[in-house]
């Protein structure tokens, strides 16, 4: 890694040179990211209606001042419901990557350091998870544990887990083989001290790129499942849920699924391109 | 129910239908096309029809016994009677019926020279099987099973003459057997295994079960040799269609967008928007069929907390904001219920001075019912606990619209300080919920012809599941007046006292707030401008295309 790192970092330069809007968009999508955090934090401060409030008779209005996003079959403000809806759409997106992430450490490490035969057996549980799509796993995962916010967040964590089991595991392999490792292990370091001081740093810096790569398509995967029908239960202003309500209405209501369409869009675009960002910064570093 | 259910694969394949929509919608605009049905019939062709119903997990209409299965039967199984356009009853595989003096015995005459379609001539002994097929517990029926319920026995007087010896008097005999869940299939067939007559039953109707590729399609071929039309209504000899390819299209955008793409021909379960859209249309033509028997309504379980509290069940419906609702979500093409029974039905008794939406009322009964606290989401809590409804829904049985009334009702209820809790299931994890007893609330259809349906419905017996597991007292309402009121009005032929013992039996479920009711049972179809002569049987309202042809 430090060998491509160096020679990396001279590239540098050259590629934000061909892509002078990198930067920018890596800007952009770093707002973006805050303005939806935001949202999900404080919604009544951007959101001018209170996103269940139902009024019938403002029912399918298209966009307009009084309604930025236009209203849906309730007469509820599609945008108050977006803004709103950050918050459950980022905290799944958020709390299934963690998830997936702590339970691919575990099977990770064991599978990098608990010996030849531990690595056999995680690796070819790993491999049969592979060969289920992983939305499909997650709707086995919720066919068996009923519908609703929990099972979806730790279906779609238990989904990502075997991919990223599998980087982590690499990463162990080859820290654990590197010089430092060995003279570590030459000078009499416990086990725990070598695992905690010098192999999990230098292998865990991916993981967070990946994580925060990870985030977006998780944020895709839950809304996903609400659009299945098998999240958020109504009336929740969730933004996949939204989407499904909406596309009943396409031909005559079509800001019923744009907005909350963008969301999602913004959600998975921010995380990829700031992912990609932190990518090349952990590389060149 | 018991018999196993196979939940459809929803979703997956309208994720890819909503991105077809909008390709679709985007390219139909205009179109044109001559909307003349005049002219002569034609033979030939294929018609596509597509169904938003459940898909049926046998094609028996006996086993189980609900309006998906009525749907696709319909093209392929007749019942001894029918009814005209007039409500009365009609010859149809029976020719003439007679009953007796103390109304426990009828003599039914058969039609003869028919044949079913497995070449098995349809007789008395036939019927006789029938019966006793959907009576009998290993059939696990539901709606059949309580249709023919007072029947005792069946007997084949000769080969076309039938005797039914009954319990009680049934002044809704005709009326029971009138319908697709007590159709006539071939006695030989029915000998098979119930698995293989699922698959392809066996009957005397204008079209014969082909193919069924599961979670596909159905097809359905003419039946060449088709004799027996009902008494009124229907054109002699065959059908003029070759073939009806029945698809299963779940997800309502998509199968509105086949509508207009001209990749299917019929379409049932049909949208409001759609409904409304295709009134300025020369392109789509609209039926709009509402079923007969029991209104939709929402149905207030009253065997346990919060609901056996009358207080809180008038509460609910006070609180609950319909009107408003209904007219934009549906578009005018559904007018507000206040009776539990369809408008079709001539005994069909409203009060709607029961029905105001008074939320100022409900938070007074609730109070005066001892909900009087309310924790800090606003619900209302009672010895420490809060005001919860579950609310089941089958998203096979209730189109997006009904669904969106129903997030409705769960907002304009939290003012009082209701909390619903609206569970989307599939139709199976429905019936589970509700053998469960795990509801307070739920909207269940139940289509039957004439009145009686009060006596499923609203019967303390109702409480006890059929065979099929299944249970139509979903109020849970055990009233002995109502029970008697009803049990009287079921063996009075006398129509001025059957009409005063319904009257009075409808007051006691309105005015015990057991029942919520919203509309009739909405049953409309979109159908393109190339295809003539689709109608709907004046029983059950399903569709037939016996009489259906197809210009180009």
């Amino acid at each position: 890694m430090s060998i491509f790192s160096s020679r990396r970092s001279h590239r540098d330069p050259a590629l934000a040179a061909r892509f002078p809007g990198l930067r920018g968009l890596e800007i952009a999508a770093a707002a973006a990211a805050l303005f939806l955090v935001f949202a999900a934090c404080f919604p009544t401060l951007l959101a001018p209606f209170d996103p269940l409030a139902i009024n019938p008779a403002d029912a399918f209005q298209a966009p307009s001042a009084a309604h930025w996003f236009g209203t849906d079959e309730s007469g509820r403000d599609i945008y108050s419901r977006v803004v709103h809806g950050a918050r459950p759409s980022l905290l799944i997106g958020a709390a299934a990557t963690a998830i997936g992430l702590g339970l691919a450490l575990l099977l990770g490490t064991a599978a990098g350091l608990g010996g030849r035969w531990l690595d056999f057996g995680i690796g070819r549980i790993l491999e049969v998870l592979f060969a289920l799509p992983g939305l499909l796993l997650a709707l086995v995962f919720i066919a068996i544990a009923g519908p609703g916010i929990t099972t979806s967040v730790v279906a779609v964590g238990l989904s990502t887990a075997p991919g990223y089991a599998r980087i982590i595991r690499g990463q162990i392999a080859q820290v654990r083989s590197s010089p430092m490792v060995e003279a570590a292990v030459v000078l009499g370091r416990s086990p725990a001290r070598v695992l905690g001081r010098h192999i999990l740093p230098n292998a865990l810096a991916p993981v967070f790129v990946l994580g925060t790569l990870g985030l977006g398509q998780a944020v895709v995967w839950a809304s996903s499942l609400s659009f299945l029908g098998l999240g958020a239960p109504p009336p929740a202003a969730e933004w996949g849920a939204m989407l499904a309500a909406g596309r009943t209405y396409l031909g005559t209501a079509w800001w019923m699924t744009l907005f909350p369409g963008l969301a999602i869009v913004l959600a998975a675009a921010c995380s990829t391109v700031l992912g990609r960002a932190l990518q090349r910064r952990a590389v060149s570093r | 129910m018991s018999f196993p259910f196979r939940t459809p694969a929803r979703g997956v394949p309208a994720a890819a239908g909503a991105v077809a929509a909008v390709v679709l919608l985007a390219g139909c605009s205009g179109g044109g096309g001559s909307s003349d049905n005049g002219g002569e019939p034609v033979s030939g062709g294929n018609l596509v029809y597509a169904t938003g119903d459940a898909e049926p997990t046998c094609l028996d209409p006996h086993v189980g016994g609900n309006y998906p299965q009525a749907l696709i039967s319909s093209q392929y199984l007749e019942p001894l009677v029918s009814r005209n356009s007039d409500g009365e009853t009609i010859p149809w595989l029976a020719s003439s019926w007679e009953q007796s003096e103390d109304g426990l015995s009828w003599t039914f005459t058969l039609r003869e020279g028919v044949k079913f379609t497995d070449g098995t001539p349809l007789d008395a002994e036939a019927v006789k099987a029938n019966i006793e097929h959907a009576q009998d517990p290993a059939t696990a029926s539901s709606t059949g099973y309580l249709a023919l319920r007072k029947i005792k026995s069946a007997e084949a007087v000769d080969t076309q003459t039938l005797k039914l010896t009954l319990s009680s008097p049934d002044s809704a005999l005709l009326e029971s057997l009138s319908m697709p869940w007590v159709a006539i299939q071939s006695p030989k067939a029915l000998e098979r295994s119930q698995e293989e007559n699922c698959a392809a039953p066996v009957g005397t109707g204008p079209f014969v079960v082909d193919k069924w590729v599961k979670q596909e399609s159905v097809t359905m071929v003419r039946n060449e040799d088709y004799s027996a039309p009902p008494a009124e209504g229907w054109h002699a000899g065959p059908a003029y269609l070759d073939s009806i390819t029945w698809r299963f299209i779940p997800e309502s955008a998509t199968r509105y967008a086949a509508l207009q793409a001209g990749e299917v021909q019929v379409i049932d379960n049909a949208q409001p928007d759609t409904v409304k859209a295709a009134e300025g249309s020369d392109v789509i033509k609209h039926l709009d069929a509402p079923r007969p028997g029991a209104s939709n309504r929402l149905e207030l379980n009253s065997s346990k907390a919060p609901f056996d509290d009358p207080k809180v069940r008038e509460a609910f419906v006070r609180s609950v904001n319909v009107n408003d609702g209904v007219s934009t979500l549906f578009f005018g093409t559904a007018k507000r219920s206040y009776s539990p029974l369809s408008s079709v039905e001539p005994l069909a008794y409203s009060d709607q001075s029961l029905f105001g939406y008074d939320l100022e009322e409900a938070n007074r009964l609730l109070d005066e019912a001892g909900w009087t606290a309310r924790d800090s989401a606003g619900y209302r809590v009672k010895d420490g606990k809060r005001l919860t409804l579950q609310f089941p829904v089958s998203t096979n049985q209730s189109i997006p619209a009904e669904q969106s009334l129903f997030e409705q009702f769960q907002a304009t209820a939290k003012e009082a300080g209701f909390e619903v809790k609206l569970n989307l299931l599939d139709l199976s994890s429905w019936y589970g919920a509700l053998a469960e007893n795990n509801y307070n609330l739920v909207s269940a259809p139940y289509t039957k012809v004439g009145p009686d349906v009060l006596r499923i419905l609203f019967h303390s017996d109702s409480t006890k599941p059929a065979p099929s597991g299944y249970f139509a007292n979903l109020s849970q309402v055990k009233s002995d007046e109502l029970d008697e009121l009803l049990t009287k009005a079921s063996e009075t032929s006398e129509p001025a006292e059957r009409e005063r013992l319904y009257e009075e039996a409808q007051k006691i479920v309105l005015e015990g707030y057991y029942i919520l009711p919203l509309y009739d049972q909405q049953n409309h179809f979109l159908y393109r401008s190339e295809v003539s002569g689709v109608k709907a049987l004046p029983t059950v309202s399903t569709p037939t295309f016996h009489d259906a042809w197809l210009t180009n």
